[in-house]
């Protein structure tokens, strides 16, 4: 379980710069959640302030209960991939966990168990120097699944990663949530998010603009719209008309009604022997309803109302 | 939860044999230092310095220096070995910022502290340990040529064990203070200007002003309280050995200090 309380962070003396504003929010076991917001949208900053990396300037986060730096054994508790590589490039994959395992004790046999779970064994013995981004990546995911903990928090860890990695990662991160583990996974794309995460936070300029599952926020930030194609589209228009109604026509007898569903736009047809050639509920993808959500928070600055209650 | 292998059931935090302790922080910076080459390429080449200039000198002394402490004029080698030893304590720590490790270091270790001064103690461990064997082993070699001249001593004459010793020592603390200036500045670049230009530039630059009491600040700065740590005679216009020794640690424990204070602080 991951909290953040009124989480802020602002840089520079005079003339500061808020990255996150008053964000709070909670991140259950259990599920997979993912951290979304434009690039500069303040995910990373966040996730620094997770793991106690930077002091927040005001509120507070803990994770399992307590501040990250107050556990007794850290790794145990969250593994972190970082956005930015936190690897020294003359170590070898082998000895950049080793040296990580010695600090809490791991024995040797957890270092080749992460080794393998992430594919690496065969290059363990070789300079990260010469890893490829995904290798790069790979090893960053060892190094946080290094303590077995309750909570993983990735930043952008599908980021240049070929399609097979995406789906790697995918898979991993469900079957870790799937084991009661907490999982919080930052990106800036929706799509990717979709597949990967039930539960979906979501931030624009630092601040909360959504907290809600992906299930609802499609639906709520969806046109809900219906495409209704029929030779009696006047008559169909006359007999749906209602206060929260509003039908749209850009081509004869086709419509784009909004305000009802499909199911009460076909009873009604059906009622009134009218003919459909066509009645498609429109689902707005998720990309567009996170650009429609974001976009207005880059604009002007103003959040929204988290689409969830 | 599963009983699956990955699944542990949430243990209460005592009851887990893992735990960062401080012997563990400094397994695992001993672990970093030998698991990178540069490592090596530093402490191979400063001690095939010392030893190559102690053996030139021995070698073709000709009875022109023999004004100069015995253990000095084999040990010109050190000044050369000074910048390797200080270059590779700057690295151990500033060097993980240059590539992020640093994030990694603090993440697993959050109470900060320990990492600095288990990289202190690792460094502090090999640098003093490769000196004073590299000192004694060239000295050795040097006297197979001395052996006759007037610079003829050997390891158990008065005060020679004590002058290779307090050259190592010397050699050790500056490059230590080297560590806290990469601890302190976090750049590499930074490390080593700062270390050249504030350490061994700028005392000799203020050194030059006509004033007494410059005179004698001077002498208490890093390179200049060294002088006389590694001579079996004193030198003139320095302060004495123990003196120098205990301005030495009194400079790396201070900058180590201040470097810890503000790696508590800083943000990552």
């Amino acid at each position: 379980m991951i909290r953040a309380h009124g989480l802020t962070k602002r840089y520079g003396g005079k003339n500061p710069k808020t990255a996150v504003d008053d964000l709070s929010f909670e991140v259950r076991p259990g599920t997979v959640t993912g951290f979304l917001g434009p690039n500069g949208a303040g995910k990373s900053t966040t996730m620094r302030m997770l793991l106690g990396l930077d002091a927040p300037t005001a509120g507070r986060c803990t994770i399992g209960g307590r501040a990250y730096a107050a556990h007794t054994a850290p790794l145990t508790e969250v593994g972190a991939l970082l956005e930015a590589r936190s690897i020294h490039p003359g170590r070898s994959a082998y000895h950049h966990l080793m040296a990580l395992a010695h600090t809490h004790g791991f024995p040797r046999s957890r270092v080749e168990d992460v080794l393998a779970t992430t594919g690496l064994s065969d290059v363990a013995g070789r300079r990260v120097k010469g890893f490829s981004l995904g290798m790069g990546q790979r090893l960053g995911i060892a190094a946080a699944l290094l303590g077995e903990p309750s909570t993983l928090i990735l930043d952008e860890p599908v980021n240049g990663l070929d399609p097979e990695g995406v789906l790697w990662i995918r898979n991993l991160l469900k079957a870790q949530a799937a084991e009661g583990r907490t999982v919080l996974v930052s990106s800036h794309l929706m799509s990717e998010m979709a597949v990967t995460a039930d539960h979906l936070i979501i931030i624009g300029r630092g601040r909360l603009l959504a907290d809600t599952t992906v299930e609802r926020f499609v639906r709520d930030s969806g046109s809900g719209s219906v495409k209704v194609v029929s030779p009696a589209a006047a008559r169909l228009t006359e007999l749906l008309a209602g206060p929260a109604v509003t039908i749209t026509s850009d081509a004869p007898g086709t419509l784009d009604i909004r305000g009802t569903d499909a199911e009460h736009i076909g009873t009604t047809a059906a009622a009134h022997s009218i003919p459909l050639f066509e009645l498609t509920p429109q689902s707005v993808s998720l990309e567009q309803a996170f650009m429609d959500l974001t976009h207005d928070s880059v604009e002007y600055g103003t959040p929204l109302e988290g689409a969830a209650a | 939860m599963t009983t699956d292998t990955l699944t542990r059931p949430t243990p209460a935090p005592t009851r887990s044999p893992y735990r960062v302790t401080t012997s563990r922080v400094l397994r695992s910076e001993w672990h970093k230092l030998w698991t990178l080459r540069s490592t090596w390429i530093t402490l191979i080449t400063a001690a095939a310095l010392v030893l190559a200039v102690g053996i030139t000198m021995g070698s073709t002394y000709d009875g022109d220096d023999s004004e100069i402490d015995t253990v000095v004029f084999v040990l010109f080698g050190t000044q050369l070995s000074q910048i390797c030893l200080a270059v590779l304590g700057i690295l151990v720590t500033a060097g993980e910022y240059a590539n992020g490790m640093i994030r990694a270091s603090l993440t697993a270790v959050p109470r900060r502290g320990p990492v600095l001064w288990s990289k202190a103690a690792v460094f502090t461990t090999v640098a003093f340990t490769l000196s004073l064997v590299t000192n004694v082993v060239t000295f050795l070699v040097a006297q197979l040529w001395l052996a006759g001249t007037d610079k003829e001593l050997s390891l158990t004459d008065s005060g020679v064990l004590g002058a290779l010793a307090g050259s190592a020592a010397a050699i050790t603390l500056l490059s230590l203070i080297a560590l806290a200036l990469g601890a302190l500045l976090r750049s590499v670049p930074g490390g080593i200007g700062a270390f050249v230009g504030a350490v061994l530039v700028l005392p000799e630059v203020i050194g030059t002003l006509p004033l007494d009491a410059v005179d004698t600040v001077v002498k208490y700065f890093p390179a200049q309280a060294s002088s006389s740590l590694g001579s079996i005679t004193p030198v003139d216009d320095t302060v004495s050995a123990g003196t120098g020794l205990l301005t030495l640690i009194l400079w790396a424990a201070a900058l180590l200090i201040a470097a810890s204070a503000l790696l508590k602080r800083r943000d990552v």
